[in-house]
Order: C-alpha cells, then sequence, then structure tokens
C-alpha cells in the first residue's frame, strides 16, 4: 500500500482557511477599521490603545490550526509546465566590504554584496538559484526556514557535497512558505556568515493579511548581524591558505595520493578517526591545542552590512504605516527597540502571530525573523537601535553599531527641528 | 540637534578626560615623548621568544681540548608593539629585544646582545625602519641549522669592523633601510648601515656601509608548491674598514627550491654565493682580516619537513658550505651541520646538531687557533612562541591581500 504523502492533503485545508480569513479581512476593511494613511492616530481602535495587543479580533488570523505547518505544496514535487520559475545567478567571490569608513573586511560576497542579494518572489511560484562558487573554499546555500525538498537544503556533507571552485550547484525550491526568511551559507558557518554570506528571502502571499490590516507602501528589510573582524580576517587567510594547498594537490596526481579528509579533519567513521590518531593524528580539540582558537570576539554589529552612522534610515509620514522585516542573521540576540513608538510586532518566523503584539522592544534571535508594523504617529527622528548596548558601539564605542534612525519626512512640518541629524544620515 | 548636542559635549569631557588621564599616567611612560599619547589607546602587543639549551660535547675555539658542554646561547626575547595610522592603511610599530651570546655561556662579559631595537613604518606598498635590527644582507637565506649563528662565517657576509668576539655583530647592525613592493612578492630594498666596530670601541658610529637587495618572496603556505619560492641578490658597498683601505664590495645571491610538491614530506633546496672583493689584504694576521679579505663562499642546504596529517612532526636538514679566499693562500674552510628536530608540542621541539668546521692553517691561526677541525655535537630542547595581545593587525603579507585587495586590518 501506497500511503499518501501528508503534504498532499495541506492544500485544501490551507486554502479553505484561507477563504475564511479573506472573508474576515474582508469584512474589517468594510468598516474602515484599519489605520488610515492620514489619520493614523485617531484611527487606531480602543482596543489598542488601552489593552496593549489584539489588534483586531475581526481582522486577523486568531485561530489555531494544527495543520497549519502542512506544506502547501508537496515539498519534492518538481515543477508543472506552465509554472512559473524565477532564476537567480549567484556568484561567490571574495571581496572587500567597508562596515564604517576605515573598517574594511575581506568577505565572501555573492554577487559582490555584503549581504546577498534580496530574493522576493511570490507564494507557490518557483525559485531556481545557479550558485557558482569562485572561492578556493567550499560553500553551499542553506535556505533558511523553507520547506523544500531536503536534496536543496544547502547542509554541506549532510544534504549535498560543498560546493568547490568553479563548481555550480542548481537550488531549485518552491517558494513556501510566505514571509520573512533568508539565506546563509551552511559551511563553517560562524565564520561564513560573518564573511558576508547571508541575504533575505523574502515570499508574498498570495493574500498578505497584514497589508491588509495595516496597509503599506513602504517596507524595509533589515539583516541583523554581527562580525569579529580580527577573527574574520585571520579564519579567511587560513581557510584560504589550506584550500589553496587543496587545489595545488589537485593539480598533481602525485599531491592527490597525499589529500584525504583526515587534513580536514573528516573521518568516514569512527574506527577510522581512531585509527588516525594510532598513527600521529592530533584532534584540533587536546590540550595541547589549547589557546590557539578562542570564540569571537565581536566588534562591530550591522544593520545590513553596515554600522551606524553608515547604516541607512528609515523613512515615514506621519499617518503613513510602514513594515519593517527584521531578521536575525547572526549569532546573537539583538533587542531593536525604537524610540517615541511602540509598534505591532505581526509576525515571526514569516508566519502572522496569532494575535499582533504592541512593544517597543522586540528580540530578534538568531535565525529567526520579526516583522512589524510602525505607525507614524509621532512626528520627529527617533532612534531604533539594540538596547543591549554593546551592539550600539563600533570597535568598543558608542555611538556605532545596529541602530539607525527613524525619520518623518514631513518632521519639520509638525515644528521637529533636526536638520543636522538629517545630514549625518544621509 | 539636542541629541548630537549631547554627543559633541560627550565628546569634549571624554577628550578632556583623556588629555588629563594621559598627564596623571604620564609617570608611567618609560620615557618622555614629544606628544604624549592617548593613554585610552592600546596597541597590539607582540612578545616572541626562542630558548635554545643543549648538551654536548664540543672541541672549539671555546673548548680547544674538547669537553662536554652546556649552550644556550642565541635564546632571544623580543617585545614589539604596533597601531594603525590615521591613514593610507599605514601601521607604525615598534621592536625591542635582546639575545644571549657566547658570552652568556661564558659567564662573563656581554650576557646579552641588544639585536632588536627599530621603529617601522609600513602602508601597502613601502616599509621604513630606523634602528637596530637584522642585517639587510644577512638574512636572504635562513639555512635550517639549530641556531642562527651556525656556520656563520661561511653562511653570512662578514662585518669587516667585528674582531670576531660577537658573532652577532655580522647578523645585526644600525640600519636605515627603505623597502618598496609590488604586490607584496617583490621587493626592493634601498639601506644604510652603521656595522658595529668591535675592533675599535673608539670609532665613530657614522654611517659606514650602503647597499640595495631585491627579494621575491612566493605565496605565503604555498612554498612547497612553487618550484623557487624564495630568491634574492644585493649588493653591499662598505665605503671604510678597519684597515682604512679603499672600501670593500659585496654581492650576493640565494633563494630556495622547492624538490617536492607535497605537503606531508616537504624537501627543499636552499642555495647562496657571496662573493667579495676591493681589499688588499693578501695575508691574515687577525680574525678581522678573515672577515674583509676577498672571499667567495658558497652554501647549500637540504630540508625535509615531515608533516603527517599536514601538521609538522619532525624536520632533517643537512647544511654545507665552503669558503675560498682569492687573495690569500692557504686559507679555506668547509663546514657542515646536521640537523635534526622532533616536534613534541605547539613552539616545543627536541633538538639534535652535529656540526664541523674545517679550515686550513692560515685561517684557523686567526679563526681557530690550534684546531683545524672544530667539532661539535648538541642534543637539547628548543621552545619559541609568539604571542600577540589586543590582536588587530593582520599580517601585511596574507594570501588575502594577495590575491584580493589590500587591506591594513
Amino acid at each position: 500500500m501506497v500511503k499518501k504523502p501528508a503534504g498532499e492533503t495541506s492544500p485544501e485545508i490551507t486554502r479553505r482557511d484561507f477563504m475564511s480569513l479573506a472573508t474576515v479581512g474582508g469584512a474589517a476593511l468594510g468598516t474602515g477599521f484599519v489605520l488610515a494613511q492620514s489619520q493614523a492616530a485617531a484611527a487606531l481602535p480602543q482596543a489598542s490603545k488601552t489593552a496593549g495587543h489584539a489588534a483586531s479580533p475581526e481582522g486577523w488570523a486568531n485561530a489555531f490550526h494544527p495543520a497549519a505547518t502542512i506544506p502547501l505544496y508537496p515539498p519534492r514535487q518538481a515543477p508543472k509546465a506552465g509554472e512559473k520559475i524565477h532564476e537567480f545567478d549567484f556568484e561567490l567571490g571574495v571581496s572587500v566590504h567597508e562596515i564604517v569608513p576605515g573598517i574594511k573586511i575581506h568577505a565572501f560576497t555573492y554577487n559582490k554584496s555584503y549581504p546577498g542579494p534580496e530574493i522576493r518572489v511570490p507564494e507557490g511560484d518557483w525559485v531556481l538559484v545557479n550558485f557558482t562558487n569562485r572561492t578556493s573554499e567550499f560553500h553551499t546555500i542553506h535556505w533558511h526556514g523553507i520547506v523544500l525538498a531536503n536534496e536543496m537544503d544547502g547542509v554541506p556533507n549532510g544534504t549535498q557535497w560543498g560546493v568547490g571552485r568553479d563548481q555550480t550547484f542548481k537550488y531549485l525550491f518552491r517558494a513556501q512558505p510566505a514571509g520573512t526568511h533568508f539565506y546563509h551559507c551552511h559551511n563553517m558557518t560562524n565564520l561564513h556568515v560573518q564573511a558576508g554570506m547571508f541575504g533575505a528571502l523574502v515570499i508574498e502571499p498570495k493574500e498578505d493579511l497584514i497589508q491588509r490590516v495595516f496597509p503599506h507602501k513602504r517596507e524595509y528589510t533589515l539583516l541583523l548581524s554581527e562580525v569579529d573582524t580580527v577573527m574574520v580576517e585571520k579564519q579567511m587567510e587560513e581557510m584560504l591558505r589550506m584550500m589553496s594547498v587543496m587545489d595545488k594537490m589537485n593539480e598533481s596526481p602525485k599531491a592527490m595520493r597525499e589529500m584525504n579528509g583526515q587534513m580536514m579533519g573528516w573521518f568516514t567513521n569512527k574506527r577510522a578517526f581512531l585509527d588516525a590518531v594510532k598513527s600521529g593524528y592530533i584532534p584540533p580539540y587536546v590540550a595541547s591545542n589549547i589557546g590557539r582558537v578562542s570564540s569571537p570576539k565581536f566588534n562591530f554589529f550591522m544593520i545590513n552590512g553596515k554600522s551606524y552612522p553608515m547604516t541607512d534610515e528609515l523613512r515615514i509620514r506621519s499617518g503613513e504605516n510602514i513594515r519593517i522585516r527584521l531578521v536575525g542573521a547572526g549569532a546573537m540576540t539583538h533587542f531593536m527597540h525604537l524610540h517615541g513608538h511602540d509598534f505591532w510586532h505581526v509576525a515571526q518566523d514569516g508566519t502572522p502571530l496569532l494575535s499582533p503584539v504592541r512593544l517597543n522592544t522586540i528580540p530578534v534571535y538568531p535565525g529567526s525573523t520579526s516583522d512589524i508594523i510602525v505607525q507614524g504617529t509621532n512626528p520627529g527622528m527617533w532612534h531604533f537601535h539594540d538596547h543591549s548596548d554593546l551592539a550600539s558601539t563600533n570597535n568598543g564605542l558608542f555611538p556605532g553599531g545596529m541602530m539607525t534612525m527613524l525619520m518623518y519626512e514631513d518632521a519639520a512640518e509638525h515644528g521637529v527641528k533636526v536638520p543636522e541629524i538629517v545630514q549625518v544620515n544621509s | 540637534m539636542r541629541r548630537f548636542s549631547n554627543q559633541i559635549s560627550i565628546s569634549l569631557v571624554t577628550f578632556c578626560l583623556s588629555v588629563l588621564g594621559a598627564s596623571y599616567a604620564y609617570g608611567a611612560q618609560a620615557q618622555p615623548v614629544p606628544i604624549p599619547e592617548d593613554q585610552s589607546i592600546n596597541p597590539q602587543i607582540n612578545i616572541t621568544g626562542v630558548g635554545v639549551g643543549t648538551a654536548g660535547f664540543e672541541k672549539s675555539n671555546e673548548v680547544p681540548s674538547g669537553k662536554g658542554k652546556l649552550d644556550f646561547n642565541d635564546s632571544a626575547l623580543q617585545v614589539g608593539g604596533a597601531e594603525r595610522l590615521f591613514e593610507n592603511g599605514a601601521v607604525g610599530s615598534f621592536g625591542l629585544g635582546w639575545l644571549t651570546t657566547d658570552d652568556s655561556t661564558r659567564g662573563t662579559g656581554n650576557q646579552f646582545f641588544l639585536h632588536q631595537a627599530f621603529v617601522d613604518y609600513q602602508s601597502e606598498t613601502f616599509e621604513v625602519l630606523i634602528g637596530r635590527s637584522d642585517n639587510p644582507t644577512a638574512h636572504l637565506v635562513d639555512f635550517p641549522t639549530l641556531r642562527g649563528d651556525d656556520l656563520i662565517t661561511l653562511t653570512n657576509p662578514m662585518n669587516p669592523f667585528s674582531n670576531g668576539k660577537n658573532v652577532e655583530e655580522h647578523r645585526y647592525s644600525n640600519v636605515a633601510s627603505l623597502t618598496t613592493n609590488q604586490h607584496l612578492k617583490y621587493f626592493e630594498n634601498i639601506h644604510a648601515q652603521h656595522l658595529i666596530n668591535s675592533v675599535d670601541p673608539n670609532a665613530d658610529v657614522g654611517m659606514n656601509s650602503f647597499g640595495i637587495t631585491f627579494q621575491y618572496l612566493g605565496e605565503p603556505g604555498l612554498e612547497s608548491f612553487e618550484l623557487f619560492p624564495s630568491w634574492g641578490l644585493g649588493f653591499e658597498r662598505i665605503t671604510e674598514n678597519s684597515k682604512s683601505s679603499s672600501g670593500l664590495n659585496e654581492f650576493y645571491f640565494g633563494g630556495t627550491m622547492s624538490l617536492n610538491s607535497s605537503v606531508v614530506n616537504h624537501l627543499e633546496l636552499g642555495f647562496q654565493d657571496i662573493l667579495s672583493w676591493g681589499s688588499d689584504l693578501n695575508s691574515l694576521s687577525s680574525a678581522t682580516d678573515s672577515f674583509e679579505a676577498d672571499s667567495n663562499s658558497v652554501a647549500a642546504s637540504v630540508r625535509h619537513l615531515h608533516s603527517p596529517f599536514g601538521r609538522p612532526a619532525y624536520q632533517l636538514a643537512l647544511t654545507t658550505a665552503y669558503k675560498n679566499y682569492s687573495k690569500v693562500s692557504d686559507a679555506n674552510s668547509l663546514g657542515v651541520a646536521l640537523t635534526g628536530v622532533k616536534r613534541l608540542g605547539h613552539g616545543f621541539d627536541v633538538v639534535a646538531q652535529y656540526e664541523s668546521q674545517w679550515r686550513t692553517a692560515a685561517l684557523a691561526a686567526v679563526q681557530s687557533p690550534g684546531l683545524g677541525l672544530e667539532q661539535k655535537a648538541e642534543f637539547g630542547f628548543a621552545f619559541n612562541f609568539d604571542a600577540t595581545f589586543n590582536d588587530h593587525i593582520a599580517p601585511r603579507r596574507s594570501l588575502l591581500n594577495q590575491r584580493h585587495e589590500y587591506i591594513s586590518n
């Protein structure tokens, strides 16, 4: 008996739920409940002004459904004729990235961009990424949060071999689930992500619940990460040397005979490892190696690869809603705090919350994404920064780091005088 | 506006505190400096050390009758500081170091020799060094002997102002040098030196030697895969000498050749020739004369480094050198060193070496009186370390800097 894949039942469930949501959302729109573009504060429901959460019982998907995690499309399905495929070419190289003037690092960059280019596709369409590695190190791309075929998950020595120099790996998957996601290299992740191998992946839902309840025309994706510039430079150099040696050994049949995974600390099984130890292999973790490697000491904290004051500002106008997609791309939790405002936490890991939560500080965990809606209710120039104060520094000195400004374009019209700050940030 | 004003205020306070702090801490400085520095800026600090301790049998100029000997000369300790500079990705640094001499084994005389005391400016394309440091002519090829001064009269250009008691006078000098480079692979050096004068301690300390060198250094870490990973040549004009003759000339070239493209079994040939001319001497009456007289030295070494799993385990090396004097009859010398090193841990090795140097009568009379053949067999340990504190300046000649855009950090 052939079992029917669980995923094949999901579209019906999800579609049914979706229809009900659409009906409710339509009702919400009809009552004029949502925040108007020009009268934000006045349009806020009384309940949200006082209760601190629960934006709209009528307009929000507030029902728990145990089948919600079942994929909308079977992950192992292949593209069918007529289905839309969005193709991207990603070429990885080593280039120099400037975090702030005077601070540069050698970085692994997709298409010479730190972080990598944002991929934005409609839900259900196909994504084809032709990933070509032009460096001597092995790399992959892991599609974080995407429900896809196992072979496309981008785990080296797990779901695929690492992509070597001048090799191309074609990642093909259907864009699901909808929401804010990201991608990153899964080989030596600690180093490679610090070195720039990450980027945003936004899957636009066919019907955007958040857009319906909080209409917005502008949105910002902020990839939060941190770097130990000294560690990156050292370890990239070490990796480059090691892999350059491997490249050279590949050119010589005699040298190739010397090359094996043991030189990189890879063993086929426990017995092979023990045999190597008997033959003189010294594992890197033993006492004689203590002191060689230390944990990262992050000294630059970045939004989209830049530290303050080189971060891009967030622009808003009075009465406007903006959506901010926060991505925890690094290794630390960042506590993003907005001055002068509360905001709505509307989605986590791509999925709308059962009930939006009113906050002024949101923790963004490593590997997670959080979508927030900021409502233009208080004209001025407002800090938006990691409230873990270490991360508001550059090389330990304040101000800097993971900080940007929420800037009202109409601040002057409301009597706010902050021209100098505008100049600094622009 | 208010926020920005606050920043300015904080900056002013910080500045004032810095100045005050500098004033308060001024007494802690080693020496007064023209502009007191901001004490809150910590440089990168490097401490490096080499310890060599051996026991063995020696029959040499120092132990003419042949005896067991304990030896710890050529152990060194050096401290350095480095800081990134304001512009152009430059780095400023200094170094200060001493090493033990042959006298330290004796227990009298100069126990330590100041071999490093320099200040250095370094950018992507050039480097300027002023102070006591390596004699630019002396380290074109570092032969794989146990100590840097083993077989030194055959493998290094000689200092004609040395009285022969301290061999470090051949390896180190007071030097001002400018080194330019292309792609961090091709280095051109022009320098002026004061070669240390131990013949006449009252002699002036003016510059007495000038030279140029060219050196090629291949990609770091990939030496096994390049046929000639390092090579170079140079010319030195010593404008005067201890005998006040018309000056001396030295031409030298050398390098290394990879004999086996292997990471596990690295096999390398070292080679060097030093040609010296311009002296009027046709007889030797002192060790100093033997450093000045026209001569030609050739040296070669074979080094085998075994690195199972890519980690160095042991090294065997044979170094041989021959020198003859063109104007002095019966003055030739041949030296051999067989050296073994086994790595016991990071930076800690057990070492063994047999070294002998044969001299004909005229040369033996001034360099090793009464001994035509000097021999030494020793066994011991060597320890070396390189510790970096406040690490924030990466090596300049890195693969990343060579293959990609240069950055200073």
